[in-house]
């Protein structure tokens, strides 16, 4: 890289230009890739800078926790770590094949641990080649488990939903549909999965509908049954 | 790329920010415990008081949950990613604040960077540690102008403004500076 071009990345980085050369300098980046990695490489530097810094007050967290679009209907209080990924055997066995599909190589390989059999199952599937999502529901402990193949929303979020007798959607949150996963549900929304419910996956913005309905498309969906 | 951290923590903590451009809270939250206080240092310096750092840092953490999916981990480190953003929304509300009045930068002579000594040397990361040694090298007032431009947000017209040089002086300072800088940390 030139000394002309490497200056520009390291005053961008460093916050030297304003205005429209600023703005030239930024849209540069958004189509140079040697110039974009030069940037990144000045932001890095100038992020040096920045020392340790002090740890914010508590409140501080709830108050951004509160502030983040709800898509549960209870809110969180304790930030217990439930971190495992684990396939309920059920699920598996004669239903299909999971594929946990690792996009990022510095990601470690999630611990599969056959975890006993949910009560509750439904395979949410749309047109054909769209992928599915299979759900399991242990309403005792609250834990949900889902794995999504060959689904890809893309630039977006998937956000599963149920779909009670009043026809009302309620989220169950965000689903990630790049590994198999286990979360506990709180709330109305958990309270209402039950055998003939329906479940729907929808399309919404990253981190899911800011309205606490769907926003996009239902792409996929299946009804709850005993399993 | 400098690092930031030993490589275990920088992959995991560019996978959590992954993670949240997924969506998944559990993951936002565990980006915020490892990089709140560094963030928010990065707000106590740009901005002039501690409710205004503050109000920033919370904009700032919205906007990591809004714009996680830009990230790219194969450009930078997630830590890089998010100073930056941190410190633009810190810039925004500075200039949103109205007239602040900025410092004059001393004359040459009066200039005096804070040099970090050798314990506090010890106690940085590894990246820290090499950008201080390297901006050691530079004139001090250069280095005052660089950490003024990072800080204040003040562009070369500011900082001709604020040291009394001509823009065009200024510019050609700076410019050698930064070359001395890359050539130092290559």
């Amino acid at each position: 890289m030139n000394d002309e071009d490497e200056l520009l990345a390291a005053e961008l980085a460093f916050g030297l230009i304003a205005g429209e050369e600023r703005r030239a300098a930024e849209a540069r980046a958004d189509i140079d890739p040697p110039f974009a990695d030069a940037v990144a490489r000045w932001q890095a530097h100038a992020a040096a800078l920045v020392g340790a810094g002090e740890a914010p007050r508590p409140s501080i967290w709830a108050a951004i926790e509160a502030r983040l679009p709800a898509n549960d209907t209870a809110p969180r209080r304790d930030s217990g770590r439930w971190r495992t990924v684990a396939i309920a055997a059920s699920l598996l066995a004669g239903v299909m094949t999971v594929v946990a599909v690792e996009r990022r190589p510095a990601t470690p390989p999630p611990a599969v641990r056959l975890a006993p059999a949910p009560p509750l199952v439904a395979m949410l599937s749309g047109a054909p080649g769209k992928g599915v999502v299979a759900v399991s529901f242990d309403p005792r402990a609250r834990r949900l488990t889902f794995a999504a193949t060959a689904f890809d929303p893309g630039r977006h979020s998937a956000e599963l939903w149920v779909i009670p007798a009043d026809k009302k959607p309620r989220s169950l949150g965000v689903i990630d549909t790049t590994a198999p996963r286990t979360e506990l549900s709180r709330g109305d929304a958990a309270a209402a999965v039950a055998p003939g419910v329906t479940l729907a996956v929808s399309i919404e913005p990253i981190g899911g509908s800011p309205t606490g309905l769907p926003t996009g498309p239902v792409v996929l969906s299946g009804t709850v049954q005993k399993s | 790329m400098i690092a930031a951290g030993p490589p275990e923590t920088r992959a995991s903590l560019n996978a959590a920010l992954q993670q949240v451009a997924q969506g998944d809270r559990l993951a936002f939250e565990e980006v915020y415990r490892r990089t709140s206080a560094k963030l928010f240092g990065v707000c106590l310096r740009i901005l002039p008081d501690r409710t205004q750092a503050e109000e920033a840092l919370q904009e700032a953490y919205l906007s990591v949950w809004q714009r996680a999916a830009q990230f790219d981990a194969a450009r930078g480190t997630a830590m890089t990613w998010l100073i930056s953003l941190t410190r633009n929304r810190a810039i925004d509300r500075l200039r949103a604040g109205g007239r602040h009045v900025a410092a004059p930068i001393e004359a040459a002579s009066d200039v005096h960077d804070d040099k970090p000594d050798g314990l506090a040397m010890a106690e940085m990361a590894e990246d820290e540690r090499r950008l201080a040694g390297c901006m050691g090298g530079l004139e001090a007032r250069d280095a005052v102008f660089l950490r003024t431009a990072f800080f204040d947000g003040a562009s070369y017209p500011e900082l001709a403004e604020r040291s009394g040089l001509p823009l065009a002086t200024l510019k050609s300072r700076i410019r050698r500076a930064l070359l001395k800088l890359r050539d130092c940390l290559a």
